[in-house]
């Protein structure tokens, strides 16, 4: 399946046009979207924490663009987890409706991996600070 | 007024049997359907806090940016009360099917992606408040 093509079929009207399989329990669905409104919500606090480092901590001695560094991708990787999180949504419904296993999530893997990075740049611009 | 009942052990077979799915899970408060969507729509509600709390402190920032970004905290509660249908009744084993919304899910998406752009402009661009914190 082409990107193109994936893009299109997470479209609201492709989603809705999606009759196979049968209405799964509601329980399932409501988890599902219970799930995604988590997932936001972390999208939303990621946003927050990066605006603030940006905006509101005192500027780092000997690294001027320290803020910035921390910042700036903290709130690009909500921008991200929040598109992923409906496109997971989105796989979810479509396993749930089949009675398919649950689709494998990178999202875990991929905010664990964001957070590991951003707390060893973060010592390293809190070392660099403290030395000069 | 009517406390719910606990389905018994073999009900959530028996729902699933329909559906081509499984039980909910043993817990009870999976087990009875007004609770699921009670759950989900207090998780709506925590999601439009959570845009009235990022208003905020953009606020501190940008005041037009900070009030376009608290005034969608209603739309989004608004968009959760979609969810909720009629008020549970304690009769209820299975609700009626809630309206998949795939709208209203890829609306949050966009909302939530184009806040955080404006998020990057204004702490690339904004005027910053250093030492706020100290």
């Amino acid at each position: 399946m082409s990107w193109s093509s994936r893009l299109a079929s997470l479209l609201p009207g492709a989603v809705a046009r999606d009759t196979g399989g049968t209405e799964p329990d509601p329980r399932f669905t409501f988890a599902n979207e219970r799930t995604f409104l988590a997932w936001s919500r972390t999208a939303l606090a990621l946003v927050v924490a990066g605006l603030g480092i940006v905006q509101l901590l005192p500027p780092f001695p000997g690294v001027p663009a320290g803020r910035h560094l921390l910042g700036v991708p903290l709130i690009a990787l909500g921008a991200v987890l929040a598109v992923v999180a409906y496109a997971e949504w989105v796989r979810n419904q479509h396993a749930l409706r089949r009675g398919e296993p649950m689709p494998k999530s990178n999202m875990p893997w991929i905010l664990a991996a964001a957070i590991t990075g951003m707390a060893i740049v973060s010592a390293i611009v809190l070392l660099i600070s403290a030395v000069r | 007024m009517t406390t719910p009942q606990a389905p018994s052990p073999g009900d959530g077979a028996q729902r699933g049997q329909g559906h081509g799915h499984g039980q909910a899970g043993d817990d009870p408060e999976e087990r009875i359907p007004g609770l699921a969507r009670e759950r989900t729509s207090l998780a709506w509600t925590r999601t439009a806090i959570s845009f009235a709390a990022l208003g905020g402190v953009v606020l501190r920032a940008n005041v037009v940016t900070g009030l376009i970004i608290l005034a969608l905290a209603p739309v989004i509660w608004q968009l959760g009360r979609m969810t909720r249908g009629g008020a549970p009744k304690a009769s209820d084993r299975l609700p009626a099917v809630p309206v998949v919304g795939a709208t209203r899910l890829f609306a949050i998406a966009i909302a939530i992606t184009a806040v955080a752009l404006l998020c990057l402009v204004v702490a690339i661009f904004g005027r910053s408040v250093p030492g706020a914190l100290r």
